[in-house]
């Protein structure tokens, strides 16, 4: 410990803290510029100067360590002239064309750190500002940010943010003395600087001279509303800028208690623009021969009619009583990207109000469910461990079928800066080449479909070197044996036949996984079989890598809240808590709760569904929140489905592919338009709050939902999301602790929560649905 | 090893090598081999023959002769004349004429120019700097056997610091604590890094050491390494000494075959590998900080300090980061003992110095005299007197980040201690020396903007400091100066002196706010009448005056 003197009061420090570290840790503060508390210390700004008795010239306290006896003055009137002294030369430098835009009229931007230091500090701005613009505004092609260079300070905060944050160093910065200026790349633009338009250079920018592009002339905002974004399952926090009704921005904050802080993607910080697309449904809509009551002409469906919400409803609901009267099959489909509570519904309007369990989400038509294998295995429906453990604690990654940094951009940065950082070894194993590779130790190029045999090989070198971790194997012994007998047949020469891999690659892999521990296995959608999620399950078991802090097996799921629908029993075989429908137990709770008995076999999958459909055993689909034709590998297929099947109904936002094949259209809204919750790839349940009224008569899908389920069964009346939540809880025990309250409270709750005293489960135990075993990871063919 | 009986020296310089020069070399070497006298005579090159148009030219030791213009075609008459029979060729003989660089030197032995004190440049121009046999012949690697062999790594360092030898760079830090520092920091490998990155404006005291004694840089820096405990050395050379890198890689390839650089060296459980890194141009690079950034493969900008590169060096490891000048002192102070180099400076300032003078002075060069001796002495005696109708008005020190001293300072002793006392850096050892006819304004725009175009742009005050000051001085010297901007180039100096990160922007101001102290008056003549004293600026626009201020030139 050090101890050190600043103003009037004495402390001590750890030796090697800053002074700037030093004194907020007493609540005292010195401004700063170029510093950032997420980025490495530049000192180059001298704004944070303060006065150090004895040395000979002032220090920056953002990069000066402590020494014993030091004594500081942070606001001395020397110090406040030095810092008088840097805003007049930065302002000197600095340029503003007006073009900020406040009640329609052009003005300055007041709102950056460095106009709001200036008038801390009594500097004005108009006469110490540069009289002359150097650059061209707006100098960049790029889509998303805006480049003004005669607002830049030269912090190079953006570089270090580039760098260190998003890890793809396209700033710099370049000539030299008063020439100097940010450049991207080779001085060329941000795009062909190989940009990824993150948005992270803009966040951090202190002066507005990179800056949303779409957003430059929204001027400010009338209200922040925090909520969860919309596109992968990271589970983003941001915040929507609401102005007059409208999201002008999106913004996200360090502190908010969430995995991003500052930092998003290009989709979660710019595709925003969905929400007020003029081709969104105002109203719902039917098909002219069912107004009319007459059959559905022979080719087509006829013409789209505008109607009113009970029209329409009445219209679906007495379809489908009547195609249940008949004995026919019902299928439902929901999308990934609904709320739990809205996915709630549908497996609860599917299982009580239509008596089937042909529900499932949509998003399996076109790629496999991360997780399936691993319940039967591990006996784990979702991710063991969490986001942040794993970028921390890890000391390898095996990242295998997995697009890392376009599908989860804001994790995938997360573990190029602890590559950086820590210096933790990657293995990326994909039959293409993925942008996360340029960061890898090891690269291995295996054949399509192989994944299950490749991880096979290197268990059979782990085990042929002695490298298995035998507590593990002691602990876990069941099956062992027939799963081994299964790896022995993988010997590093046939697995270099069958994958491609040379076998020298296969050592050097297995050496990595074997030599850091723990190690991390990322996946992703590229993993397409239950077969090689075991084979992943079998090697972490193998490494012990399970249950334990920076190891684990870990599917990261594509959808927003893929994991959610999964939880909430938008599935075929399991009802909301992965309770099975063959198991009374399960059944009985939610039989009673919901007043009707539950199908015991399981339901079709949707891939089924929509074949069934075409073949006539489906009479009716409804489809909540999902365009199928535009995300299906197979539209020719389902284009004759569709169009053979009965009686389609679709609830979407806007027009779309799947629209011309639709008797009904229920209009919903976006995400910034309902309040609920989802569920994130790390099972962390977090809140969405609405920001905007639902545009023209559409309506949230679970408001939808639920007027349907009133005209077709007892037990519909939900006034709000929050209600819903309720039923969730009390039915589902890993939900139980989870209500909107606590999550509005900002409590960071990822499920099993077993009350609501408990704080949830950041690494879930081995085994919480069944047993632990080792499983076939071979096709029987 | 024979020592051979005569040295022949062919100019190697750009515009010799535009004449012919690689011919005459190749023809030399024929010519000595078809005598069977390549055992008997080297045949060796020279650079920076200054600036002659009889080019090239070729000198025979021992006799010190110059022939020139010489052509492949005299060679033969040369070989039989000179160096079989002993005859001057009187007809191939160059004309006597004032020549600077090495030459100069050479002349200084001969009784021409006054006697200097040479220790770092002791062997310059007398050894063939290609060549480790003769760097052996003359002492080379005696040292660092007594090292070795005679002493432990902390005696090397104690008769450093005995020694009192301060840092050459500028900043006078005394060497053996720095190297105490190294070997007691935590980390390993320790590092060492030769500071040859010599940008200075005017300063080529380091360049004369590489290109005539690239070896006992190799050796010093060897002893160095012995003494803190690093592996590995870096010399960081400024790009432009392309002959200097040369004979650098030559002389690190030389000594790794013999032994003396490398794995087991003197077959002692003792390795060193010296890596040499070329520049890119950037004066900012010569900062010490800036240097580490640029040999890691980043921008050249200087790193915050504390920590120092003794603890947190390149690659983050305990680094001695010493110059050309003072790493060369090294290796006479250990075959010597350091108690043999008190003899030379003063009390507070020991040893050499090796200046460069430039100027209104008859001589320009370099010269090694001890640290302590006068500027007069220097100008007087050395630079052989201003040049004829000139009277000294002005001496800058130590490049362009030194201080401007008035011929009132002349007296002053030149050692760390009493300059430090006058205000003073030492700094490169570079000496502009002007009489009258220098413009101090238009000196100030000129050493402004050189830093101007330096600054690496990584703090505020020095970015914006150095723009500001050259466009105040550039007004002034075209006649649009005003009286605020005096007190802006006061209180923004100062701020930059203050403020800024690195010695660049702490120094930049100097000699801008030197002038005001000492030539106020001239300056405020170019404001207030138009006038340039010297008739160096070109006032062509007719300032705007104020009626009350209008003068009648």
């Amino acid at each position: 410990m050090i101890n050190l003197k600043i103003n009037d009061t004495v402390l001590d420090v750890k030796e090697g803290t800053t002074i700037l570290n030093a004194a907020a840790s007493v609540g005292i503060y010195i401004p700063t510029l170029c510093y950032h508390k997420d980025l490495s210390p530049f000192g180059g700004c001298r704004f944070c100067a303060v006065e150090v008795t004895g040395a000979r010239l002032p220090m920056t306290a953002c990069n000066t360590p402590v020494a014993p006896q030091m004594r500081v003055l942070t606001d001395s009137p020397t110090v406040i002239r030095y810092r008088q002294a840097i805003l007049r030369m930065l302002l000197a430098n600095y340029y503003d064309a007006g073009y900020k835009r406040h009640n329609g009229k052009f003005v300055m931007d007041e709102d950056n750190e460095l106009i709001r230091f200036a008038k801390e500090y009594g500097v004005d701005v108009a006469s110490a500002m540069a009289k002359h613009p150097r650059f061209l505004v707006d100098s960049d092609p790029n889509p998303y940010v805006w480049v003004d260079r005669n607002k830049c300070i030269q912090c190079l905060r953006c570089v270090r943010a580039c760098a260190e944050v998003q890890g793809r160093f396209v700033w710099s910065q370049s000539y030299r003395g008063y020439q100097a200026r940010i450049v991207a790349g080779d001085d060329s633009t941000m795009l062909a600087s190989r940009c990824e338009s993150c948005g992270a250079c803009v966040v951090y920018c202190p002066t507005g001279a990179l800056d949303n592009k779409m957003s430059v002339h929204k001027g400010q905002a009338d209200k922040l509303v925090r909520t969860t974004c919309t596109y992968c399952g990271v589970g983003c926090q941001l915040d929507l800028n609401v102005k007059d009704g409208k999201i002008i921005r999106v913004t996200s904050e360090a502190d908010g208690g969430s995995f991003n802080g500052l930092h998003l993607c290009v989709k979660g910080r710019y595709g925003y623009e969905f929400i007020h697309h003029p081709r969104r449904h105002s109203k719902p809509r039917v098909r002219e021969y069912l107004l009319k009551g007459e059959a559905r002409p022979a080719a087509g469906r006829g013409k789209l009619v505008d109607v009113d919400w009970d029209t329409a409803l009445d219209i679906v609901a007495k379809k489908f009583k009547q195609v249940c009267a008949d004995g026919a099959q019902i299928g439902v489909l929901a999308s990934g990207h609904l709320l739990n509570e809205e996915s709630y519904l549908v497996n609860k309007l599917a299982r009580q109000a239509l008596g089937t369990n042909n529900v499932d989400t949509a998003s399996n038509l076109y790629f496999h469910n991360e997780t399936d294998g691993l319940l039967d295995s591990l006996g784990l429906p979702a991710m063991s461990n969490s986001l942040d453990d794993i970028a921390a604690n890890a000391q390898a990654f095996f990242v295998i079928g997995s697009n890392l940094t376009e599908q989860h951009p804001v994790f995938g940065a997360r573990v190029r800066q602890n590559i950086l950082r820590r210096k933790v070894k990657m293995i990326v194993a994909s039959p293409d080449f993925f942008n996360i590779e340029e960061y890898a130790a090891l690269s291995l190029r295996h054949n399509r479909g192989t994944e299950a045999a490749l991880v096979n090989g290197l268990m059979n070198i782990i085990l042929e070197k002695g490298w298995e971790n035998k507590d593990a194997l002691k602990k876990y012994p069941n099956g062992f044996k027939e799963a081994k007998a299964i790896i022995d047949g993988y010997t590093p020469k046939r697995v270099a036949e069958l994958t491609g891999v040379p076998a020298e690659q296969l050592y050097a892999a297995a050496e990595i996984l074997a030599s850091h521990h723990p190690a991390a296995v990322l996946w992703g959608i590229g993993i397409t079989d239950p077969e090689a999620t075991h084979a992943l399950a079998n090697l972490q078991l193998l490494l012990g890598n399970l249950g334990q802090a920076g190891g684990g097996v870990n599917p990261l799921r594509a959808q927003n809240n893929s994991q959610g629908a999964s939880d909430m029993g938008c599935s075929p075989e399991f009802l909301p808590g992965y309770g099975r429908v063959s198991d009374a137990n399960a059944r009985g709770k939610f039989e009673q709760a919901w007043g009707s008995p539950i199908r015991t076999e399981a339901g079709m999958n949707s891939v089924r569904m929509v074949e069934a459909a075409g073949e006539g055993k489906v009479r009716a689909l409804y489809i909540v929140g999902e365009d199928i034709l535009n995300t299906s590998p197979e539209a020719a297929d389902f284009r004759k489905n569709l169009e053979a099947c009965e009686f389609v109904v679709l609830q979407e936002m806007a027009f779309s592919e799947t629209t011309r094949y639709a008797d009904v259209i229920l209009p919903d809204v976006s995400f910034a338009e309902k309040t609920g919750t989802f569920t994130s790839t790390e099972r962390r349940v977090q809140m969405v709050h609405q920001a905007i009224e639902p545009l023209g008569e559409a309506k949230p899908d679970w408001q939808i939902l639920a007027e349907l389920g009133k005209r077709l069964a007892a037990g519909w009346d939900y006034a709000s999301p929050a209600q819903i939540m309720d039923e969730i809880a009390a039915l589902t025990p890993i939900y139980a602790g989870i209500s909107h309250d606590r999550l509005s409270r900002g409590e960071r709750l990822q499920w099993p929560v077993e009350s609501k005293a408990h704080n949830g489960t950041p690494i879930l135990p081995l085994g919480l649905f069944g047993e632990v075993s080792w499983s076939a990871a071979e096709k029987i063919e | 090893m024979k020592a051979p009986r005569a040295l022949v020296l062919v100019s190697n310089d750009p515009a010799s090598v535009e004449r012919g020069s690689e011919d005459v070399f190749r023809a030399l070497q024929a010519e000595i081999r078809g005598h069977h006298l390549q055992e008997e005579i080297k045949v060796s090159t020279i650079s920076s023959v200054g600036e002659r148009d009889d080019l090239p030219l070729v000198m025979i030791y021992p006799e010190g002769v110059v022939y020139s213009p010489i052509t492949a075609d005299d060679v033969r008459l040369l070989v039989e004349e000179h160096l079989i029979q002993g005859h001057i060729v009187r007809s191939l003989v160059g004309r006597m004429r004032e020549s600077v660089g090495e030459i100069a030197w050479l002349r200084a032995r001969s009784g021409v120019l006054p006697v200097q004190q040479r220790i770092v440049l002791g062997r310059v121009g007398l050894v063939d700097p290609e060549s480790l046999d003769d760097y052996l012949i003359h002492d080379g690697y005696a040292a660092l056997g007594k090292a070795l062999f005679e002493m432990t790594p902390q005696q090397v360092i104690a008769d450093v610091d005995n020694s009192g030898l301060q840092g050459r760079g500028g900043a006078g830090f005394p060497t053996g604590r720095k190297w105490e520092f190294v070997r007691g920091a935590q980390g390993s490998p320790k590092y060492i890094i030769c500071n040859a990155d010599e940008s200075e404006p005017g300063t080529f005291k380091d360049r004369m050491v590489i290109e005539g004694d690239p070896f006992s840089l190799i050796e010093a820096m060897t002893i160095a390494a012995y003494a803190v405990g690093a592996e590995a050395g870096y010399i960081y050379i400024r790009g432009e000494y392309k002959l200097g890198f040369k004979r650098l890689e030559n002389a690190i390839h030389q000594a790794e075959e013999r032994g003396l650089l490398g794995d087991k060296i003197f077959g002692k459980d003792f390795n060193f590998h010296i890596h040499l890194h070329a520049g890119a141009g950037a004066y900012i690079c010569g900062e010490e900080t800036a240097l580490i950034e640029s040999i890691e493969g980043k921008r050249g900008q200087p790193r915050a300090r504390p920590p120092y590169p003794p603890t947190y060096g390149v690659w983050g490891k305990p680094t001695a980061v010493n110059n050309v000048e003072t790493l060369a002192n090294v290796p006479p102070i250990i075959r010597n003992g350091g108690e043999w180099y008190h003899q030379f400076g003063t009390e507070k300032s020991r040893g050499t110095k090796v200046y460069t003078i430039m100027g209104n002075v008859n001589f320009t060069g370099v010269i090694e005299v001890p640290l302590g001796i006068t500027l007069r002495e220097v100008i007087d005696i050395y630079g052989q007197g201003m040049k004829k109708g000139g009277k000294l008005k002005l001496v800058q020190t130590g490049g362009s980040s030194g201080s401007i001293v008035p011929a009132s300072l002349q007296d002053t002793p030149m050692d760390f201690e009493s300059w430090r006392k006058a205000g003073v850096s030492l700094g490169s050892g570079a000496l502009l020396i002007c009489d009258e006819r220098t413009c101090v304004v238009d000196l100030a725009k000129t050493i402004l903007n050189f830093f101007h175009y330096e600054c690496c742009a990584k703090c505020v005050p020095c970015r914006m400091g150095t723009h500001r000051l050259y466009e105040i001085m550039n007004d002034i010297s075209i006649g649009r100066g005003t009286f605020e901007s005096l007190a802006e180039i006061q209180s923004l100096g100062l701020d930059m002196e203050i403020l800024s990160n690195c010695g660049l922007g702490q120094t930049a101001s100097v000699a801008v706010r030197d002038i005001l102290k000492h030539f106020r008056t001239e300056v405020e003549e170019h404001i207030r009448d138009g006038v340039c004293r010297a008739g160096v600026c070109k006032i062509t626009p007719t300032p705007i005056y104020a009626p009350h201020e209008a003068v009648i030139r």
